[in-house]
C-alpha cells in the first residue's frame, strides 16, 4: 500500500514493532470511535426546542464516531494481516530503550514544572529551576559523552537565570504579555 | 488588472517604513534561526510568536509572522545541507542532494543554490497568489453552506490522503481526530455544549494556538531529545554566491517546481514537505541526469527548495480566500488573523481588499530579506547550528508554556498544550501526520455548521448537497480520492491506464 499511497516519499512500513503498535492503537481508536458513537447517539436531541431532527447537535459527532470506528477497524485488519513476527518483542525493546528513558525524563520534568512549579512560585524562578535541572540531567547522567560537571553546572546556571529573567523582562515588561 | 498592480504597489509602500523594515529584519533572522535549529519547525515558530505579536498592529503582526514562516522554511535547508538532517520537515528532500554536495566540498555552492532557488520558488508562488486569489475569492462568493461543507471535508480528506506516510488510513484517522477535537464545546447552531463532561473550561472548546504549540512544540522537543547523538557539521570552504549560469541552466526545473509547489500549496492542509518531494520526484523524472539524484545533484537540490518555498506563498491562496489553511503554519496564521480582527474568507476581497496585496508585499519583503541574509550571514548561521539542543530545548519548553498561557491567560490552555504535546508525540511516533489533525481542528466547526445549516435550509433534504454543480464536483473529487486510497481500486485503475498505454504503443 505504501508505494501506492506515497510514491514520492520514502516510507518504512515493514517495521514489525510499528505493525504491532499499529494494531494496539487501532484497537484503542475503535474503542474511542464506539464511545463517541454512543455519546453522540445518546446526546440531547433538543426535542423541547422543536429543532429539525436533521440538525441535532450529535449528528456530525455520530458520523465521525462511525468513521473512526471504521478506519480503526480497517487499520487493525491491515496490521493483523501484515507479517509481524517478533513484533511484540521489538515493541517492548523500544519501550524500555535508552531513548524511552530520555523521552520520559523530558516528560517528567515538563510535568513537574507545569503542574508543580508554575503558579506556586514566581514564573522566572520556576522556569530557571526547570531549565537548570533539564540541562544538568541531559549533559551529565543522560549524555553519551558527559562533559565536566562544574562546566555543565555553570552553563546550566547561566542559561537558567538568563532565560528565566529574560522571559520575565522581554515578555512581561517589553511586550506586556501576562505570564503564568 | 491595473487595480491589482496599484494595490500591490500600495501594499509594498505600506511596509517600507522604518518600523516595517525593522520587523522584517528581526523576524526573518528569527525565522532563519528557527529553521536552522533542528527540532524547531516553522509551525512551532509561528505558533510561539503569536504571543509576542499580540499587542502589535494587525498588519505588522501578520508581517512578522509571515517573515518567521518563510524564514524558517528556507533556513531549514542549511541544516539539511550541513548536518544531513532537515531543519524543518519541508527540507527533508533537500538532504538527499544538499548533504552529498557538502561532502564533496561544495557546501557553499549548495547553500547558495538553496538560497536563490528558495527565492525563485517564493516568487513563482507570489505570482500565482496575486493572480489566482482575487479570482478564487470572487468565485467563492457564490459558495453556500453546501459548498463550504464539501470544501471542509475535501480539505481534511485530501490532506489525510496526501500526508499519510505509510497509509492514507492514518491520515484519515488524524483528520477525524482533529474534527472530533473541534466538536468539543459549544456548537454554534443551537448553542448546545457537546462532550464537556461538566468541565466549564471545555465549554469554549479547544483553542487552536495551545493545541498547535503542544503538537508542534512539546511533541517536537520530545522527538528531538529522543535522539542520542547529533551528526557533525560539514565544513564550508567554497563561495556561497552562485553564478547566474549555475542557477538558470535549470530554469525549466525552477519553473516546473514552482508550479508544482503552487499546486500543492493551493490544496488545503498539504504542506511544504509534499511540495518539496513532489518537485524533487518530477525533476528526477525529467532530468537528463537522473542517476546523479541522491549523489549531489544541483538540479535535485534546486527542485526541492523551489518546491517547498512556492508552497508557502501558494498556501495563502486558500487561506485568504476560503479560510481553508493551505498548510499547518497557515492554520496558525488564520488563528492569528482572527485574533487581530482580520477575517479571512470570500468576504476578504470586499471587506479588506488591500490586505491580500499586503500579504503579497509581506512575502516579497520576506523573501528579499531571506536572500540578503542567506547569502551574507553564512558564518553566523553555522554558529546557530552548533547551539547544544540540551540547552535550547529547555528554553523552548518555557516558551511553549508562555505561548499557550498568554492569549487567554488560563492555565487550562497550558494543560491543553501538555495534552496535545503528549498525544502529538505518540501520533508522530506512530507515523500519523499532523497536518490533517490541525486541519480537522480548524475546519470542524465549518463542516459541522454548514452541514446542519444546509439541512435546516432544505428541511432535512440532502439533495442540494449533490445536485448543485460546484457541490457535485467537490463531492465527486472526495469520493474519487477515497476510492483511490483503497489499494485494490488503485491497482486496478493504474493497471487500466498502463494497459491502455501499452495497447497504444503496440498499435503504434
Amino acid at each position: 500500500m505504501s508505494a501506492d499511497a506515497s510514491p514520492i516519499r520514502p516510507a518504512d512500513d515493514n517495521d514489525p514493532a510499528r505493525i504491532r503498535a499499529d494494531l494496539i492503537t487501532a484497537l484503542v481508536l475503535v474503542a474511542l470511535g464506539l464511545a463517541v458513537t454512543y455519546f453522540s447517539w445518546t446526546m440531547d436531541r433538543l426535542e423541547v426546542r422543536r429543532i429539525h431532527p436533521s440538525t441535532i447537535p450529535g449528528l456530525v459527532p455520530l458520523i465521525l464516531g462511525i468513521a473512526l470506528t471504521l478506519c480503526g477497524s480497517l487499520l487493525a485488519f491491515r496490521s493483523a494481516r501484515l507479517d509481524a513476527k517478533a513484533g511484540g518483542a521489538a515493541l517492548i525493546r523500544i519501550l524500555v530503550s535508552w531513548q524511552a528513558v530520555r523521552v520520559l525524563t523530558v516528560l517528567g520534568l515538563a510535568l513537574i514544572y507545569t503542574l508543580g512549579f508554575v503558579g506556586r512560585m514566581p514564573f522566572w524562578l520556576a522556569s530557571a529551576l526547570f531549565i537548570f535541572a533539564f540541562i544538568t540531567l541531559f549533559e551529565t547522567v543522560l549524555a553519551d559523552r558527559p562533559g565536566s560537571l562544574p562546566r555543565t553546572l555553570i552553563w546550566a546556571l547561566i542559561v537558567a537565570l538568563g532565560a528565566g529573567l529574560g522571559v520575565h523582562y522581554i515578555f512581561g515588561q517589553i511586550f506586556l504579555v501576562r505570564l503564568p | 488588472m491595473f487595480d491589482g498592480l496599484i494595490l500591490l504597489g500600495q501594499g509594498i509602500a505600506h511596509f517600507l517604513t522604518p518600523a516595517g523594515l525593522f520587523n522584517v529584519a528581526w523576524a526573518t533572522l528569527l525565522g532563519l534561526a528557527i529553521g536552522i535549529l533542528p527540532g524547531l519547525t516553522a509551525t512551532m515558530g509561528v505558533a510561539l510568536l503569536v504571543t509576542l505579536t499580540y499587542k502589535m498592529a494587525p498588519d505588522q503582526a501578520i508581517l512578522t509572522l509571515m517573515c518567521v514562516y518563510l524564514g524558517a522554511i528556507y533556513g531549514g535547508s542549511r541544516t539539511a545541507i550541513l548536518l544531513n538532517i532537515p531543519g524543518t520537515p519541508a527540507n527533508a528532500a533537500a538532504t538527499l542532494d544538499g548533504h552529498p554536495l557538502a561532502m564533496q566540498g561544495k557546501a557553499g555552492l549548495a547553500m547558495g543554490l538553496a538560497t536563490t532557488s528558495s527565492t525563485l520558488g517564493t516568487l513563482v508562488g507570489i505570482f500565482f497568489l496575486a493572480i489566482i486569489a482575487p479570482m478564487l475569492a470572487e468565485a467563492a462568493l457564490k459558495f453556500g453552506s453546501y459548498e463550504f461543507f464539501w470544501l471542509a471535508l475535501f480539505g481534511v480528506v485530501i490532506s489525510g490522503q496526501m500526508t499519510g506516510s505509510d497509509t492514507p488510513l492514518k491520515g484519515y484517522i488524524a483528520g477525524i481526530l482533529g474534527l472530533l477535537v473541534a466538536m468539543v464545546g459549544m456548537e454554534t447552531l443551537h448553542a448546545y455544549q457537546r462532550f464537556t463532561f461538566g468541565i466549564p473550561a471545555l465549554g469554549g472548546g479547544v483553542d487552536l494556538i495551545p493545541a498547535m504549540v503542544g503538537a508542534f512544540g512539546l511533541a517536537e522537543i520530545l522527538s528531538t531529545m529522543k535522539r542520542t547523538a547529533m551528526p557533525k557539521i560539514a565544513a564550508v570552504n567554497d563561495r556561497v554566491i552562485p553564478t547566474l549560469r549555475e542557477i538558470f541552466q535549470y530554469w525549466k526545473t525552477i519553473i516546473r517546481s514552482g508550479i508544482i509547489g503552487t499546486f500543492v500549496g493551493i490544496i488545503p492542509g498539504v504542506g511544504e514537505d509534499v511540495g518539496a518531494w513532489s518537485s524533487y520526484a518530477a525533476a528526477k523524472k525529467r532530468s537528463k541526469h537522473p542517476e546523479e539524484f541522491g549523489k549531489g545533484s544541483q538540479e535535485g537540490l534546486i527542485a526541492a527548495e523551489t518546491g517547498d518555498n512556492a508552497v508557502v506563498s501558494a498556501a495563502m491562496i486558500p487561506t485568504l480566500t476560503l479560510a481553508l489553511p493551505g498548510s499547518a503554519a497557515a492554520a496558525v496564521l488564520i488563528a492569528a488573523m482572527m485574533i487581530h480582527g482580520i477575517r479571512p474568507g470570500p468576504m476578504l476581497m470586499i471587506e479588506n481588499a488591500p490586505f491580500l496585496y499586503q500579504v503579497v508585499a509581506m512575502l516579497l519583503l520576506a523573501t528579499l530579506a531571506n536572500l540578503i541574509f542567506g547569502l551574507s550571514l553564512t558564518k553566523v548561521f553555522i554558529k546557530v547550528l552548533s547551539v547544544p539542543r540540551e540547552r535550547l530545548m529547555a528554553v523552548i519548553y518555557v516558551l511553549c508554556v508562555v505561548g499557550s498561557f498568554a492569549i487567554t491567560q488560563r492555565m487550562f490552555d497550558v494543560y491543553v498544550m501538555l495534552f496535545f504535546g503528549i498525544v502529538g508525540f505518540i501520533l508522530r511516533e506512530m507515523k500519523y501526520p499532523m497536518a490533517p489533525l490541525v486541519l480537522g481542528i480548524v475546519l470542524g466547526d465549518l463542516l459541522d455548521l454548514n452541514l446542519r445549516r444546509g439541512l435546516a435550509l432544505t428541511n432535512g433534504d440532502p439533495t442540494p448537497f449533490f445536485t448543485r454543480p460546484i457541490s457535485a464536483v467537490i463531492c465527486l473529487i472526495i469520493v474519487l480520492t477515497i476510492l483511490m486510497s483503497i489499494p485494490a481500486v488503485n491497482r486496478r485503475v493504474r493497471a487500466l491506464f498502463t494497459r491502455n498505454r501499452g495497447g497504444v504503443e503496440a498499435q503504434g
